[in-house]
């Protein structure tokens, strides 16, 4: 057992691990309870639990929760107080999500590629998230617009 | 307060509660027809309209991103007269006996949700809408029909220049009598019907608040995580210990109805770790020390055999005996006109080819799962991204033994269900759980799990020969498809056609074929085969389109030309038309490149695309561009059907490239996505879609047509036809490069 002293969203959780390397993922899903970051496949190939720590991107499948400490972990549900994101607008505008479950993880690339300065074109080469449904023509159309 | 039920001719009913509640049955689909027969007289839909002027529709239907709610609700708005945007839709929960606005299921597959339920909606929009309207004739003391004018949820009264709210005709609305048929709004007034409107579950789908199933929490819940024997058929030999710092392992076994194939009813063919979060649970389940019973026949059950056992069933099969046993290897007559076995061998020109198709996992972005809350003798609760919403209901009756009033279904968002989730294994696997620990408790299936152990594509190799005379005819057409049957595994007899849904898109084919055989074999691999996005139109078309194609190479003409002059029916050849000139079928492509068109149908929708494509090398090719065209009769909602025909060309790209299971002693060997390949946005071509303008919205007697499998089944034909244009190699088996693999991000 550890105690982890954790950022996320701009608030600090206390969180028992059995083991510390137990991945964020599953800390931020059923330790902390926020659900918005999806598991898609556990090995780092589909991106649908992108998180941003420290304004990078990260997998959170495969990164150490204790990796994290003294971090700021932001997740889907902190990217905005009310879908205010330029990212969640265009999504919205665009009618991008169909089943929407790996959204939550291409939005976070989105928003990642765009504090690391990147627009337009430059945004979608960072996109390389798996979309089952197939939604990568309008992420396109949205990740034009920003 | 009031409450009275009245059934009216057409099924609806009014029970008022605080306002005017319409209840009836919207027909569905049920891929499992043939085994089920519908219940009757059962309400599964609500819409009610408050006194506080609330609209709601409670349906039963399911959420997968295919748009089903949005689309039924604007459907209603239309004759309901109200702002699309103020209906609220509440997934309802599953019920075989409640009146009451609990809702029910509306399984969720076949394309069907919208194209089954349009006039119903329609009807139930315009009957309430004239119960208001007589609650305002009675209100005003004037039976004049038409001094009222219904408009944005109001009723207005021209000579008195009143505007009555619906909410408080509501109540008076339910004391009335529903009309048995009310007049609809005739489409050259339609707001809504035709023109894209944005979707209802959109906004939540971008903030992390959608809950999908598995995102259910429950105050002193637990986690279970799947692990099946690697090879299908095989069993457990021993209880394994519970490891250290785990609640249990507890074996799950085979409920009747739920196993295909190998997975025989009884069987334990799994284990779950019962454990305090995912991930411990999961380690756990990795380093569990289990051994399995492996079947007898574990060696037979790899690809060499099923293509082995595909051969000689396509050399040789036992006719349909009708009452006869028809056991696996049985060769069924879809249909038969003419000998063309004879008009082949006496024509000039003579083709004979055989395209083999892969088992293909469907590999949703949500893997399965299912949380359940189950209490003994008291209540039981499943949460389940299912798209079977009432056999989720059943199957918890069956296990738990309780009654209906006792159990609640609650259907959750689905994270794609691609036919997966009309299955319902894992949700007996976690009733089983629950019952054993005695809490709330989620199960899981790690990917590797959803990958190994999925009810599949089916395989298929199909045989076509055919022949040409010197002008280009076609003399006959003898087709021949082996496959293991869906239907025959859910323990279907199979009829003298055989299997519904394997014949799909083979058989009644618009081509003046001259003399035609179509035959089906089923094909005996016990590998568990489900429903997979288009089903048996996404072998079939392959095969049939394929074969167009070499027709049109051998009688020395473009593909479109030739098929425009083969088609018998001016709505096929509209689509054609329309996929060749968005594609730009007639203008010369850039060098380096080819393009190929295919047609095809499904769920009453005709479809056609034309995809263009470059640089074909060992390990891959570029597709440059998409174009489809559709008639689906009626288009609801334009913008969903572009977005539906986008992400079926996706899932057919992936499954056309990439997508394959194979088998090495019953174990299946792709278990994740680098192992599965799939496009990433870097891959994605151009898509263009173009819908054929409604023929007429308002005749009943059109079979309106689906969209969220259409833009599969052509893309593969349409794909393996430009190939040969590109390269002269005839791209007979799918997928294109099998075994290709995928790096991290």
């Amino acid at each position: 057992m550890a105690t982890l002293q954790l950022n996320v969203n701009g608030q600090n959780y206390a969180v028992n691990v059995s083991n510390p390397d137990m991945p964020l993922l599953w800390v931020i899903r059923d330790l902390i309870g926020l659900t918005g970051t999806k598991y898609g496949c556990g090995i780092e190939v589909c991106g649908a639990c992108t998180v941003l720590i420290d304004g990078q991107r990260e997998h959170a499948c495969v990164f150490d929760a204790s990796s994290a400490v003294g971090k700021k972990v932001v997740t889907i549900e902190g990217l905005s107080a009310d879908s205010s994101h330029p990212a969640q607008k265009a999504w919205v505008a665009n009618q991008v999500p169909q089943c929407g479950y790996c959204q939550s993880g291409v939005i976070m690339t989105v928003a990642g590629a765009m504090k690391a300065g990147h627009h337009g074109s430059e945004i979608l080469s960072e996109v390389k998230n798996l979309c089952v449904c197939g939604t990568y023509q309008r992420i396109r159309q949205a990740a034009a617009m920003l | 307060m009031t409450t009275q039920t009245q059934p009216s001719r057409r099924g609806f009913i009014t029970a008022a509660t605080g306002g005017l509640t319409l209840s009836f049955l919207l027909p569905e689909i049920n891929r499992l027809g043939e085994l089920q027969a519908a219940v009757p007289g059962t309400v599964n839909t609500w819409l009610q309209i408050a006194t506080d002027n609330t609209i709601t529709l409670t349906i039963g239907a399911s959420e997968m991103g295919q748009g089903s709610f949005s689309a039924l609700a604007q459907i209603l708005a239309e004759d309901l007269m109200v702002d699309y945007a103020k209906i609220r839709t509440v997934q309802a929960q599953p019920s075989v006996t409640s009146t009451r606005p609990v809702g029910a299921s509306i399984n969720t597959v076949g394309s069907s949700v919208t194209r089954t339920n349009f006039w119903k909606m329609r009807d139930a929009g315009a009957i309430a809408r004239e119960l208001l309207v007589q609650a305002a004739m009675n209100l005003k003391g004037d039976q004049t029909r038409a001094n009222f004018i219904a408009s944005n949820a109001t009723v207005k009264h021209v000579p008195s220049n009143t505007l009555l709210a619906y909410g408080s005709l509501a109540a008076a609305a339910a004391a009335l009598a529903p009309p048995s048929s009310a007049p609809l709004v005739p489409d050259s007034q339609f707001r809504l019907i035709g023109k894209t409107q944005t979707r209802i579950d959109i906004p939540e789908k971008v903030n992390g608040k959608a809950k999908y199933g598995i995102d259910i929490r429950i105050p002193g819940m637990v986690y279970a995580v799947i692990k099946h024997c690697p090879s299908f058929g095989g069993t457990l030999a021993s209880q394994p210990t519970t490891p250290r710092g785990m609640l249990a392992v507890v074996p799950t076994q085979v409920i009747a109805g739920t196993g295909r194939g190998t997975e025989v009813t009884g069987a334990v063919n799994a284990v779950a770790v019962v454990g305090p979060n995912t991930w411990d649970t999961w380690q756990a389940v990795k380093s569990l020390n289990v051994s399995w019973n492996l079947p007898a026949n574990a060696a037979n059950l790899n690809n060499a055999k099923f293509m082995a056992d595909a051969d000689a069933l396509l050399a040789s099969a036992t006719p349909y005996v009708a009452g006869g046993a028809n056991p696996p290897g049985t060769l069924y007559t879809v249909e038969s006109m003419g000998t063309p076995g004879t008009a082949i061998a006496a024509s000039p020109k003579k083709l004979d080819a055989t395209y083999t198709l892969p088992y293909v996992a469907h590999a949703c972005m949500e893997v399965l799962n299912c949380t359940v809350n189950y209490v003994p003798g008291i209540s039981c609760e499943v949460w389940a991204p299912t798209q079977s919403a009432r056999a989720v209901l059943q199957l918890a009756m069956l296990i738990t033994g309780m009654a209906a009033n006792q159990i609640v279904v609650r259907t959750t968002y689905l994270g794609g269900g691609l036919g997966r989730k009309a299955e319902t294994d894992f949700v007996s696997q976690a009733i089983q759980v629950a019952m054993a620990v005695r809490k709330p408790v989620m199960l899981m299936w790690p990917r590797e799990q959803d990958f190994t152990r999925d009810q599949y594509r089916p395989m298929a190799k199909v045989h076509v020969t055919a022949g040409l005379d010197a002008s280009a005819n076609i003399t006959g057409w003898s087709y021949r498809n082996v496959s293991p049957s869906i239907l025959g595994q859910r323990g279907s007899v199979l009829g003298p056609k055989g299997d519904s849904q394997g014949i799909e898109a083979a058989n009644a084919l618009p081509y003046n074929f001259g003399a035609r055989l179509t035959e089906w074999v089923s094909h005996p691999s016990p590998i568990p085969v489900g429903f997979w996005r288009s089903v048996g139109a996404s072998i079939n078309t392959f095969a049939v389109e394929c074969m167009i194609d070499e027709l049109a190479a051998a009688a020395g003409m473009d593909g479109y030309n030739f098929r425009r002059a083969k088609l018998t029916d001016p709505r096929w050849i509209r689509v054609l038309d329309e996929a060749a000139k968005l594609g730009n079928w007639t203008s010369p492509v850039s060098s380096g490149r080819a393009r190929g068109i295919a047609i095809g149908t499904a769920f009453n929708s005709i479809v056609a695309e034309v995809v263009e494509i470059s640089a074909a090398t060992a390990t891959g090719v570029k597709i440059n561009r998409v174009s489809c065209a559709i008639d689906c009769y009626v288009a609801v909602n334009p913008g969903g059907i572009q977005a539906q025909l986008q992400g079926g060309i996706v899932h057919a790209i992936n499954a056309a490239l990439y997508g394959q299971q194979t088998f090495v002693n019953g174990a299946a060997q792709a278990s994740n996505f680098n192992k599965s390949r799939m496009i990433r946005l870097q891959e994605m071509p151009q898509i263009d879609t173009f819908i054929i303008p409604n023929p007429g919205a308002a005749d009943r007697a059109l079979n309106i047509g689906g969209a969220g499998e259409l833009g599969v089944p052509t893309f593969a034909p349409a794909l393996a036809n430009a190939y040969f244009k590109l390269t002269g190699n005839r791209l007979r088996g799918l997928p294109l490069f099998p075994g290709a693999t995928m790096g991290g991000l």
